[in-house]
This record gives structure tokens, sequence and C-alpha cells, in this order.
């Protein structure tokens, strides 16, 4: 276990404990151990062993959390329970991955559990969250204890001095770029950055171009899905919506670092800590992070915007780039068709169907635990859990945040963006198949790298990832992709 | 005679002597200069690492322990555990596999062996027969593997008497170190299957003997060499003593041939020390050593704990280091061993 | 041993243990004496046809299946040469071999040299004599020379990326000249009269204690043009407003510097102790005789330290084959595909799930690493040193 214990995060904790909902310690669950696999910590496994740790004192149930490198956790997850070894009763990662074990038959269904718990208050979770994050199928699998998606900061000093308002499509992101690029906001004396992306192969830069893509692509609402055509399969992908996304996000790397195609999200939110860059796009971590320690030259100088729209959007008749009509974008505001997509989906814990019934329904006490708002309320408003909000509750007081340390301006601004995205009917999904990995981290990532490093053009890109997306199809078999993918989609609010 | 005492072949003229000496100072900056920038960087605050660079400490940046505190005191429990680990598994996969390795490639270098290639190819075909009856075809393990055996003992009389070739052993020799050909990626799989079928995962035995196997072809092949360079006489003239091949491989092989085996102990240890990939697979957090923790300090979207990270890395570094400056010694006396020689 | 001992195990017990003890241990002996040979090696071979051969075989037989993990165990579905034909001819071949397209001026002219080259070789090796063997086992090291010289032609001389199997090459071949040539540099001042010889030997070692993903991010620490070491001089030459990262052939290059600097000292190690090995008397009667330095090296010592030289190189060799941690960890192969290696390219698709494609490009790195370190030992090493 490793946690950065800082004052303020203790006094918070102490303050939790009071409220917790089954104070008593009735040792209900002594002697049995909960093995909790998940990313390395601080973030995301740090809080977990430190609500773990209150947890066994209330029931006697032993929280162990086991740490892998974050690339890793989904392979060793599924080897493990695969294969039968079963020496991890919970995992806790990207709730997109999930759709394959349960596939497998390997997670636990959670029905039951949620009728039975009263602590829970499951319609105070945003509705994305609660409808098809946790849900495969129609039925509940995952608990999240993280909510992700992404939003567009922007520097409230820097845009205001150039006279420029936040920009609301990706066409005004380039010009606000190109206008501010250059310019000290850090006031080192070095030129800073118009715009940082994370453009790594390998590793977020997928989650980005969904972001850019998703409002060129999606307008009906989230139960469209803007991957592939819900009764063929087929890839929607390569159009000239795409085609668009994909230089765009090039484009913004003029405005970037120079060595920006080898940052991942780490190296980006580095500079945008101290101050670097004007326009970023991140989830809402940024946020947090600007009132740690080390967050000193952006505090209270940030905004947060929902992600950009596209004035224009891909005509399903014709394929094309099309302005943005009442029949087109039924959810378009000013014309414009806004798309937040929802990249990783947030980690959520699933439990494995194999265990013990007396451990799951410990793993389960315990992820309720977390996910209750008394607690959750509390640990989405500290930096270094990594968890960002997913209640509606978390989002309508603002005092847990100014406690905190946001400014009552900041909060407001903050948790409006998140608040617009989180109940956007035209949120978009990730992708939410068997061999989604296949999909997008090495298929579409990959493409996407060689039209950055100008290996290729972007429909050549296009092109390449439409025929290895049939071929990845064709291998899990078309008929239960287009199911599994429907039923991803398939229950809309 | 001392070892330390330059000799005289090799005098060098004074400017012969300053151009050794300017390279030999070139290239150690160029080593030094990465470990010198990870030890700094172990003691940088978080604005100094991601501000830009900073050189020395008290007077480009005032250093800070708070990453040495994390390591070492915050995460104590999960630090020394995967130390004792590391520690445990590189000294028992090393012991294990120069021991067993030197002992064969010692009678490699000594002793013909002429394996049937009938024998050879009849085994390996009923390995394959085993592998694809039980995973494509889900036949039970068990009775596969009784029919194999006994599929092997017909193949072996029938096709004995066709195929005459034998191999040798260099053919011996190729297939050792071939065994390191293959990728780690492809291998984890099954291995993790192996050890779960058997209920040994997350345990130091599993771990060991991984290393102990994946490194055993490299020892065979170093040691191979080493004896093989060694003169025979010697040995011959211990045999006409009486002495058994074991005497004589413990009593004048081995001593003759520290400066191998003290090269070829330090890199097996270092590669079972440092290996990342069937670690992380074989381990779950009992027998977790310490690359994982260094890969752990990528804390992905939270970027990377650069100083907690270089901690890790410096500490990782010291006991190999010692190890290395005790061994050196030994290597130094390869010197006698020309003498011997001579 | 049954035949020297009673059948039942606990009879034997008793049996011995009312021998005297010497006896008991001369028996022993005896018998350890006379099956030596087979106590020596077989440990070591039926360890290595356990751990080795198993996974073997085992991937063998994934890399021509669809494999899925699921609830139960696994499904296994034979596709062939599926996995094979994607890597080769299919969706895969801009990834594995390369982009393909009109050959250029350049491309052609290499082509054909090598054919030509190819072509003498041949020629050569049929004046001196051929045997059916000989000839057979030749026909590998031909095809992947002329292979992989067309294969650079249409690709890398045509200006068009080329795929993960010529980025290792490239890793391999000069990585692998690069690190011998200054190892063996540094093996040979150590082995020398100098003061501090203890010292440097032990510092020399030093990055190979490292572990290879502590030194990919060491690497990449010091590589960063904003906030590494270097970024000051970086900005005053000018560059500031490029990077490494975004080149092709500097970031390969980036990844040869931070591999040779992790494994010059092996080299340099195992070189250094095959120096010392050597005997002195015949370099010093030389000496004394008038020859030069260089005279005695390439004379005395080289002949001396060749087989040795030749297993490093070659453990190297197939070590560099297997490159992995660095472009992992300093570029996820980027940009593009450029820096990605055959065994990072297996392990993205084993990330993934697809394990069919991962042990199908294992295997192909299998075999080309196989073919060219036979042809290196059997062409370049048994040749030097049967002359």
């Amino acid at each position: 276990m490793r946690h950065f214990k800082t004052p303020l995060a203790a006094g918070l904790l102490a303050t939790s404990m009071l409220a917790a909902p089954f104070a008593q310690a009735d040792g209900h669950y002594n002697g049995v151990t909960v093995e909790i696999l998940t990313r390395p910590g601080p973030v995301i496994a740090g809080r977990l062993a430190e609500r773990g740790e209150e947890f066994r004192e209330m029931t006697g149930a032993n929280i162990v959390v086991n740490e892998v490198p974050f690339a890793e956790i989904f392979q060793k997850l599924l080897t493990d329970w695969a294969t039968g070894t079963n020496s991890i009763d919970v995992g806790v990662f990207a709730s997109g991955w999930g759709v394959e074990l349960v596939n497998g038959g390997l997670v636990e269904n959670l029905d039951p559990y949620i009728a039975a718990d009263d602590q829970i208050d499951i319609d105070d979770i945003a509705p994305y969250f609660r409808e098809f994050n946790q849900k495969i199928g129609g039925s509940t699998y995952l608990i999240t204890v993280d909510g992700d998606f992404q939003m567009l900061y922007y520097r409230r000093d820097v845009l205001e001095a150039a006279g420029l308002e936040p920009p609301r499509t990706w066409e005004d992101y380039l010009e606000v770029a190109a206008a501010v690029h250059g310019q000290d906001m850090n006031g080192d004396g070095e030129a800073d950055y118009g715009s940082c992306i994370f453009k790594k192969r390998n590793a977020q830069s997928y989650f980005a171009i969904g972001s850019v893509a998703a409002s060129f692509n999606q307008t009906q609402g989230t139960g469209e899905g803007f991957w592939f055509d819900q009764e063929t399969m087929e890839p929607r992908i390569n159009n000239a919506g795409w085609a668009e996304a994909f230089r765009l996000y090039k484009a913004t790397g003029e405005y970037g670092p120079p060595d920006e195609l080898n940052h991942d999200i780490g190296d980006t939110r580095a500079l945008v800590t101290s101050g670097r860059c004007a326009l970023a796009i991140d989830w809402g971590d940024i946020g947090p992070l600007s009132i740690d320690e080390g967050g000193e030259a952006i505090r209270d100088k940030m905004g947060a915007i929902i992600m950009p729209g596209s004035r224009r959007v891909v005509d399903p008749a014709s394929g094309e780039l099309t302005d943005c009509n009442d029949s087109l974008c039924p959810h378009a505001v000013d014309g414009i068709n806004y798309a937040p997509f929802a990249a990783f989906g947030g980690w959520a814990g699933a439990i494995n169907a194999s265990s013990d019934d007396q451990v799951k329904q410990a793993a389960y006490d315990f992820l309720s635990y977390m996910n209750q708002a008394a607690q959750s309320n509390i640990d989405v408003t500290i930096g270094w859990t990594g968890y960002n909000p997913y209640r509606n509750s978390q989002l309508d007081d603002t005092s847990n945040w100014v406690q905190a340390g946001f400014s009552e301006d900041f909060a407001q601004n903050y948790l409006g963006a998140i608040k617009e995205s989180l109940n956007h009917p035209n949120m978009a999904s990730d992708i939410r198949i068997p061999g989604a990995q296949q999909y997008t981290g090495v298929v579409l990532d990959r493409e996407l790298a060689r039209f950055l490093a100008d290996e290729i053009t972007a429909e050549q890109a296009l092109a390449n990832i439409e025929e290895a997306w049939e071929e990845i199809t064709e291998d899990f078999g078309r008929d239960e992709q287009a199911q599994m993918y429907r039923l991803g989609l398939g229950i809309t609010n | 005679m001392s070892l330390f005492t330059p000799r005289r072949v090799g005098h060098m003229s004074p400017g012969g002597s300053a151009i050794t000496y300017l390279l030999l100072i070139v290239w150690a900056a160029f080593v030094i200069f990465p470990i010198y920038w990870l030890v700094i960087t172990s003691f940088k605050s978080v604005n100094d690492v991601n501000s830009g660079p900073v050189f020395l400490p008290f007077i480009d940046f005032q250093p800070s322990l708070h990453a040495w505190r994390d390591l070492l005191i915050e995460d104590w429990a999960d630090t020394s555990r995967s130390y004792i680990n590391s520690i445990i598994i590189a000294l028992a996969s090393t012991a294990l596999s120069v021991l067993i390795g030197s002992m064969a490639a010692y009678a490699l270098a000594r002793v013909t062996y002429a394996p049937r290639l009938s024998t050879v190819l009849a085994f390996v075909l009923c390995m394959a027969a085993v592998l694809v009856a039980t995973m494509a075809y889900g036949v039970d393990w068990r009775l596969a593997g009784a029919v194999a055996v006994a599929l092997f003992v017909l193949m072996v009389r029938g096709l004995g008497n066709r195929i005459a070739g034998r191999l040798g052993n260099g053919d011996i020799l190729f297939w050792m170190i071939s065994q390191r050909i293959l990728a780690p990626v492809v291998v984890v799989v099954p291995i993790y299957m192996m050890f779960q079928s058997v209920g040994l995962l997350d345990t130091h035995i599993a771990i060991i003997l991984t290393y102990a196997v994946i490194n055993l072809p490299i020892v065979v092949w170093l040691m191979y060499d080493f004896f093989a360079s060694i003169p025979r006489d010697l040995e011959e003239s211990a045999q006409l003593d009486g002495a058994t091949m074991f005497t004589v491989f413990r009593e004048v092989v081995l001593p003759l041939s520290k400066p191998g085996l003290a090269a070829t102990t330090l890199l097996v240890m270092i590669l079972a020390w440092n290996e990342y990939l069937l670690a992380l697979f074989l381990s779950t957090a009992d027998a977790q050593t310490m690359p994982i923790l260094v890969a752990a300090m990528n804390a992905g979207e939270r970027g990377i704990l650069w100083w907690t990270m270089s901690a890790v890395i410096v500490v990782m570094i010291l006991p190999v280091l010692a190890l290395a400056v005790v061994l050196q010694r030994f290597i130094s006396k390869g010197i006698l061993v020309g003498a011997v020689k001579g | 041993m049954a035949a020297d001992l009673s059948p039942s195990p606990t009879g034997a017990a008793q049996a011995s243990a009312s021998l005297p003890a010497r006896s008991r241990g001369e028996r022993l002996n005896e018998w350890l004496d006379r099956n030596a040979r087979h106590i020596f090696l077989w440990p070591a071979v039926v360890l290595i046809l356990v751990f080795s051969i198993f996974p073997l075989v085992a991937s063998l037989v994934i890399a021509f299946s669809r494999i899925r993990l699921s609830g139960g165990g696994f499904q296994v579905r034979f596709v062939g040469w599926r996995n094979f034909d994607k890597q080769l001819f299919g969706s895969e071949q801009f990834h594995f071999l390369g982009t393909f397209g009109p050959l250029s001026l350049m491309g052609w002219v290499f082509g054909l040299a090598v054919t030509a080259g190819v072509i003498w070789w041949i020629a050569a090796y049929l004046r001196a004599g051929p045997t059916f063997i000989g000839t057979l086992g030749r026909l590998f090291p031909w095809g992947l020379v002329l292979g992989l010289g067309w294969l650079l032609s249409y690709t890398a001389l045509s200006g068009r990326p080329f795929g993960t199997l010529l980025t290792t090459y490239f890793y391999v071949l000069v990585g692998c000249a690069i690190q011998f040539v200054i190892g063996m540099g540094l093996a040979y001042l150590c082995s020398r009269a100098i003061r501090g010889r203890n010292f440097f030997r032990v510092l020399f070692f030093l990055p190979l204690m490292i572990t290879p993903i502590g030194i990919g991010y060491t690497f990449r620490m010091l590589a960063d043009t904003s906030k590494g070491p270097f970024s000051p001089l970086w900005q005053a030459a000018g560059l500031g407003d490029f990077s490494w990262a975004t080149d092709p052939w500097a970031a390969r290059m980036f990844i040869i510097i931070a591999d040779s600097w992790q494994w010059i000292p092996f080299v340099f190690i195992m070189l250094l102790a095959a120096f010392e090995n050597v005997p002195r008397d015949y370099s010093e009667a030389a000496s004394m005789d008038g020859a030069s330095e260089w005279q005695i090296f390439r004379e005395i010592t080289w002949p001396q330290i060749m087989p040795v030289a030749a297993t490093v190189m070659l453990i190297r060799v197939i070590e560099a084959f297997k490159i992995v941690d660095l472009p992992n960890i300093m570029t996820s192969g980027g940009p593009g595909i450029a820096t990605e290696s055959m065994s990072l390219h297996a392990l993205f698709a084993w990330r993934s799930l697809d394990l069919g494609q991962s042990s199908a490009v294992a295997y192909l790195l299998l075999f080309v690493t196989v073919v060219t370190c036979v042809s290196f030992f059997n062409l370049v090493v048994l040749r030097r040193v049967r002359s």
C-alpha cells in the first residue's frame, strides 16, 4: 500500500469515519479475506487500501489490495480467472474491459446484491454510469468507484488577457491555441504552449481521438453508438468525420510541445500543472490536482468546459460532412453537436463468480461501501485518489469541494462542466464488446500513430482500420459481436 | 606473485598511456552520467523534476528526502518484501543454474554423447501429439500421457532400425542455447499454466525454477568454452592417480575455471535479478520482485513518479554492485590460469 | 540403482543401515562414478525439456489456432496458416514486413547488388566442392539474405516505411557491431597494466546491473528535450522545435544508444576474462622480438580469445533479437511503428489477448533468429576456428 498522507486527507478520513453507515464493529466477516487486484497506487489503489482498513475495523473482513502495472492488469486478471487459479476475488479495472469477462461467465451478477442493499442509493449515480457503465446486457456486473470522461480545460487568465472565449468547436480550439501559443504563461520567461494533448503511441491517444471524433459521428443520443453499425457490425470509421478528426488531432500538435508525439498523459499533466499549457484535454483529475501540492502554478486559474463539438456531422445517407440541422442533430445547441466521450469509462469493481459466497458478499459490501455517497463524495474531492465524480450528489453541493480547497468560483465552473457532460443525452460510449483492446488499443492506436508520424494519410489509416476491424469481427463471430454491441447500447433512458 | 603489481608486458609509452586513460575516462563519464542523474533525481522534489533540469544538489536545488521516505518508511512493508524476494530468488536460481549448468558443460566438453536421432524425433512427435490432443481436443492429460509413452516406446523400436543417424555434443549444445531464442512473451502463458496446475503460483519455487532454466543455456555455453580451454593434462594425471570424474571436476577443473565461473555467476545473477515479465506473471503479491516495483512507479495517467522510481533503481543496484566488487577479485585471478597454462 | 539395492524401499534402507557406513559410502561412490557421464548431463537436459519444450510446443500449437480464454479454460480453434498468412501477406503485412510499392532506382541497384553477391557466394561454394547437406543448410542463409536485401530495396530504399522485421535486424546488426567493437576495446585497454584497473572494471560493469525497464525510464528522462539534463544544450543548438521522438531514425538510434549502454558491459566483462586467460609468454616473446602491439593482438591474442568472443556475440545476438523493454518504455514503438521490434510486436498482440498472432510473430522471430545464428555460427565462427 502506498499513499500520500496529508493532514487534510487524514482529517477528512476522520470525519467520514464518523459518518460511516455501519459504524459499530460487529465483526460479522471475521476471517474472510477479499483479494483485490488493481493498478499500482496511490491512484485508485491507495484509497481502496485505506477504506479497506476502515472496512476491516467495521466488519472484520480483511481487504488485501494487490497491485500490478497498468498495462498488465487485464491479462493478469483474465488469466487468473479463466484458468481457474482464482487467487483474486475482485478486479478493479476499466469498466469497458468487463464485457470480455462477463462474456466468459467469469463475473458475478450483482443485481440480487443491489436489490438487498439499502445503503447504495443507486438512483443517485449519474444515468450514464448507472445504466451503461455498470451494466452489461441489462444486468449490473460492475460497481463504479471512479467516473471517467474527458473535458476541455483552459487557462482563464490567459484566454481573458487575449480576449478569447473558451472554444466550443474544434475549429475554435485551433484558433485559440494558435492565438496564445508561444506566450509565457507561468512567468518563467520561457515560451509556453497553446495546446497540450497526449499523443504517445500505445498510451492514451486513443481516448483523445475518440473525444475528437465522437461529435462528428454520433448525433442521435447515447444509444446510437458511433463505432459500428448496430445491425451489420460494419465499422463506421472510414468516413469524412473520422478523417476530419484525425486531421484536427494532428493539427493540435502544431501548438504543442515539440516532443508531444512521445508524451503520455503523465507528461501532459506535468506540463499543465506547471502552468505551461493554455488548453488541454483531460479526465476530471485536473481540478483536484490544481489544489494539491505541485498545482500552485494553476490554482484558481483553470476553467473547465464540455468537450468541443462540431457544426458539421456525418450524414448517414451520404457519408459526407453536412451542417447540423434539427433532424440531423436533435441534441445540438446553437447548431453545435456535442458528444462527450466516456473515455475509459472509469474504474469499477467486478467480483469473481467462482469465489466463495461469503467472500462474494463481503466483496460486494466493500465495493458498495466505496461507492456510497458518504465515502465517495469525500474521495472524489481528493486529487491523489484518482477518483472523479459519478454521483449527482457529488455535483450538487459545492461544500465538500470548497472544504477540500477549491474556490467557490472554480468549484461552480468545474462541477458545471462535469454536470453538463455527465447528463448529456448524447454522451458517447467507449467500445464495449469482446476484443475491445484489439480494436482500439492495437489497431486504431497503431494506425493513428502512423498517421501522426507521417507514414500514411488519414484516408489510408482509416481504410486500414476498417479492414483490420472487419477481420477481428470475423474472428470473434459477427453475429455474437453485433449482439454484444447492441446489448451495450440497448438500454436508453 | 602479487595480483596487483603491474606486469611488464603491455608496458606503455607515455603517449600511449595518456590515450588509454583518456579513452577510459571518457567512457567512465558516459557510464556514470545516467547513474548520477538517477541518484540526484531520487533526491529531487516534484517541482525540481517537472520544471526543468537542475544538476547539482545544494547549489541548483535543495535535496529532499521525500522519495526515500516513501520508499523506506511509508511503504517499508512492500519494499522489504520485494527486496527479500528478489534476493532469495536471485541467489537460489543462480546457484541452481550454475551448479547444473557447469556440470553439463563439463560433461559436454569431456565426454562424447551420441543420442539416436530416431529417439529424439520420436520424443518430439509424441510430445506434440500429447499437446494437440489435450489442448485442442480436451483429452485428459493423464490418458494422453500414457498413450504417448506407449507410442514413444513403439516408435523408438520401430524407427531405430530405419533412421541410423546420431546427434553429437555440438547438437546438444546448440539445442540448449536455442532454448533462449524464443521470446519470453510466448512462453509466459504455458509456464503459468504449468505452475498453476501444480499449485505453485506466487511462490519462490516457481520463479526460482523458471529463472534457473532460462539461464541454464547461458551457463552451459559460457562454461563450455572455459572448460574447453583448460589443458587436459592436469585432469589426466589426476585420473591416473585414481580420481573420479567428480573429484577431478571439484578439485582440478573448478579451481582453474574461477574467472569464468565468477563472470558467469555474476551475469546469471544479474539476469535473474532484473527479469520482469515472467516474475510479473508468476507472482501476485507474496513472491513479487523488485523490477515489478520499478514498473509500479509508473502511475499511468498520474505520470511517472520519477523520484521514487529512481530511488528504487538505486536500491536495486547496491547489492549487485557489492557482489561485483567481491567477484571482480576472482576475475583478476585469471592471471594465475595464464601462469599455469604456460 | 535398483540392481544394487533390494526391491522394496524400506528393505533397502534396512539393508544399507545394517552395512558398515564406509562400505555404503563406497557403493554410492562407485555407482556415481560409473554413471557420472549421465549424472553430469541429465539434470540440465531434463530441466530444459520440462520447462522449455512444453512451452515451445504449446505456443507452436497456439500459433496455428485462435485461442480464447474464458470461463473454464480455453477455446482453441485451429485456423491453419491464417495467423502467418496475415503477417506475411494479409492486413498485418505492412506491420511485419513493410509497405510495398514500386521500386526506386536505388532499390533496384541495391537489390541487384545483393542478388549478385548471393550468386557469387553460391558459385564460390559450388566450386569448393559442395555436399548435399551443406547445400541444403546454406539454402536458408542464401534465401534470408536475398529476402532481406529485396525487402530493404522495396521499403526503406524506395522511401516507404518498413516493418518490425527490418527494425529488429537494425537493432541486432548495428547494435551488436557497436557493442562488440567498444566492448572489446575497453576489455583490451583494461587488461593492460594500468592504474585503477579494478576501479574501471567495476565501474564499466555498472550499467548491466540495472534492470532493463529501469534503463528505459532512465534514458527517457535523459532524452526529454524540455526538462532533461541535455535540454539546455539542445535549446542552445537551436533544436528546440525538433524532437528525436518524431524522427524514425533518430528514435531508432536513441534506442541503440541505450541498448549499447546496457550491453557493452556484458561484452566487456566476458572478453576481459578471456584476455586475462591468454598466456603471457607468447606475447612477451613476440614483444621482445620487436613485434608491434597490433601484430601481437592480431597474431597471438585474437586467435586465443576468438572462441569466447564468438560465444559472447552469439549470446548477445540472441538476446538482441528479443529486444523489447527499451522500445516499449522509451517510445512504445513510435513514432508510427518505427521503433517496434518483433518481440514488442508480439507483446502488443499478446496484451490484447490475440495469443495466436502473438505466437505466430514469435515463431517468425524464432525462425529468423535460428537461421541467422546457425549461419553465423557455422559460416563465420567454425570457419575461422578451423583456419
